[in-house]
């Protein structure tokens, strides 16, 4: 437990931090809501009174945005986590500590996701369980599977991040990398359109990336489209993603650390 | 013992070289253009426990990446390092953990948060047990005298206190090195005074090993043994602070006062300079002219009131090392 002590202090700091800005949380929260509300008025004229298109109901999809918005509003990752302290230098310090400097940008994303959770997550659900009203999840048991699988999701959103970061080593200025990173991530995971409506070849090329682990394996298995099985077999395809990706990751994050050059004297 | 390591070590950087103006621009766009710059060059030192070496140079002579290599941030391209046992770029986590760096231009400490928070954090990090930390804690804050600003944002903070700040900060988990890059840099003389004096007591009582670069040849004078000149990479002396006046510092000055305004003829192989008031000085290597000869001279010759012989000021040797003028 000793061992994990500075992480969690990183994470509380974090935590803490974020509280000090009330208004921009508050702002946070009806950004998120917005954003519902918006897609829930598009998908509503786009169904213009049919129950169902292609079999997906309209509580589904909005089940499916709701969650991966939401998921999306918790799963926090400081995409320039790396990129700013290569920038500016302050990676040396970081490198000064006898901590993984990826573990403390793990033990502050998490922190910060917690804060999401809690503050940013629960009150947007609640109002729109409220007003605009999800699926149910099918059964305890699918709804446990839905919380591990979530946190895959997370999971393979975080090394994703890690990964792109790395290039900060050998380009210094990512801002482009990332943003296009960020349209895959958003276009291709299925938060903005579910991945039912994509066409039939599409789909079939996006199961051999990871973006649909990341939102839209877990809303599957909240609304109970998938068996026992392939729920397990899903959960196993996401965590052998992580593992993938984060060992691209490493690699490149310990072949920058050779070639690193500390910026400002 | 020697505790500090450092042998036959080389650091090259590959330097994007990029014409100015837009062409400049576009052309390294399409066929950038590298050039290599060595920072470290071939260097060897061994420093052993309790030392305190002074580590000086001129800008860009390599002592910063020297101290990165040292603290485990940097990798050095061939040679080989060891600090107290261990290989600082391959075992950095196990490795930084037992010592303590300080830059100068660089805070290690949170900008938002009060400078006690910081220090929190950093117990945390460092696991540094409830007592030692508390023990260091007013230890240190007492020496440097940090107790009106503890509980103040560091963005709050004047240079001068930052920097104290970040000394301790260094320091919370009790290192048995430590290395200092400029940590006397904007810092007013009071406040030099005080962090000198804290160097010098941390190194005399807790034996602590330190190697500390600076421009400011005050802080060499006062705190450290032991000099390391490096320029362009490589070492250029290394031996006591004495021992650079014996080696490079022949030079003497006879500043001489005459009853009245005064001719002097030349004299071989001494430089005379006008003064004011009837004074002249007279600038010689003490092998190539003897003083009593000299001082004889003058006095048969002229009518003098005043006499006063000087040794060069150590900046002054330093200065000239760096212009390449003695080797």
């Amino acid at each position: 437990m000793m061992k994990f002590a500075p992480y969690f202090a990183y994470a509380k700091k974090c935590f803490l931090g974020r509280s000090a800005y009330r208004f921009d949380h508050l702002m946070n929260i009806m950004s998120t809501c917005l954003q519902i509300f918006i897609f829930w008025g598009i998908y509503r004229a786009l169904y213009g009174g049919n129950t169902e298109v292609d079999g997906i109901t309209l509580p589904m999809v909005a089940t499916n945005f709701v969650l991966s918005m939401g998921l999306g509003a918790v799963f926090s990752v400081n995409d320039y986590f790396f990129p700013d302290k290569i920038h500016d230098g302050s990676i040396a310090t970081e490198l000064l500590r006898p901590i993984s400097v990826p573990g403390r940008m793990i033990a502050e994303n998490a922190g910060n996701a917690l804060f999401n959770l809690i503050f940013r997550f629960a009150p947007a659900l609640i109002l729109v369980v409220l007003t605009i009203g999800i699926s149910a999840p099918a059964g305890l048991g699918m709804f446990t599977v839905f919380l591990l699988s979530a946190m895959l999701g997370y999971g393979v959103l975080w090394v994703i991040s890690f990964t792109v970061q790395m290039a900060a080593f050998w380009f210094v200025n990512v801002w482009s990398i990332t943003t296009i990173k960020n349209v895959f991530v958003n276009v291709l995971s299925g938060s903005m359109i579910p991945l039912w409506f994509m066409p039939e070849w599409m789909v079939g090329v996006l199961r051999f990336t990871p973006f649909s682990s990341i939102y839209f394996t877990p809303v599957q298995i909240y609304l109970g489209q998938l068996t026992w099985q392939e729920a397990g077999l899903k959960c196993a395809v996401q965590a052998v993603w992580i593992l993938l990706i984060y060992l691209a990751g490493d690699f490149l994050w310990k072949k920058g650390q050779k070639k690193l050059v500390v910026q400002g004297g | 013992m020697s505790f500090i390591e450092v042998k036959s070590v080389s650091k090259t950087f590959r330097i994007n070289k990029r014409k100015s103006g837009v062409t400049g621009m576009l052309a390294n766009l399409f066929v950038p253009k590298y050039e290599k710059k060595e920072a470290v060059k071939d260097l060897d030192f061994v420093i052993g426990q309790g030392e305190m070496v002074g580590f000086i140079g001129p800008n860009g002579a390599g002592k910063s990446t020297t101290i990165k290599m040292l603290s485990g941030i940097l990798f050095p391209e061939s040679g080989e390092i060891r600090v107290g046992g261990f290989i600082p770029y391959k075992q950095r986590k196990a490795y930084v953990g037992s010592i303590g760096v300080v830059f100068g231009q660089k805070s290690q400490l949170q900008w938002d948060l009060p400078v006690i928070d910081s220090f929190e954090l950093l117990k945390a990090i460092y696991r540094v047990p409830d007592e030692t930390y508390r023990k260091n804690l007013s230890r240190y804050t007492e020496m440097l005298d940090m107790g009106g600003f503890l509980n103040q944002p560091v963005r709050q903070l004047s240079l001068g206190q930052r920097m104290r700040a970040d000394i301790v900060a260094a320091l919370l988990h009790s290192p048995k090195i430590v290395f200092f890059d400029e940590p006397t840099i904007g810092v007013d003389v009071v406040g030099k005074e005080t962090i000198r004096n804290f160097i010098r007591e941390l190194n005399s009582q807790d034996n602590v090993t330190m190697l500390f670069t600076t421009h400011d040849m005050q802080d060499i004078e006062k705190t450290c043994d032991r000099l390391i000149i490096i320029d362009k990479g490589s070492k250029v002396y290394d031996g006591t602070l004495p021992g650079i006046r014996e080696r490079y510092g022949t030079t003497r000055q006879l500043d001489v006062e005459f009853s009245g305004p005064q001719e002097v003829a030349p004299i071989r192989h001494v430089e005379i300079v006008d003064l004011d008031n009837n004074k002249k000085r007279f600038i010689f290597e003490s092998h190539e002219v003897h003083i009593n000869e000299l001082m004889n001279l003058l006095l048969n010759r002229y009518s003098i009131r005043d006499m006063n012989i000087s040794e060069p000021e150590i900046e002054s040797i330093i200065r000239k090392i760096y212009s390449g003028e003695v080797f």
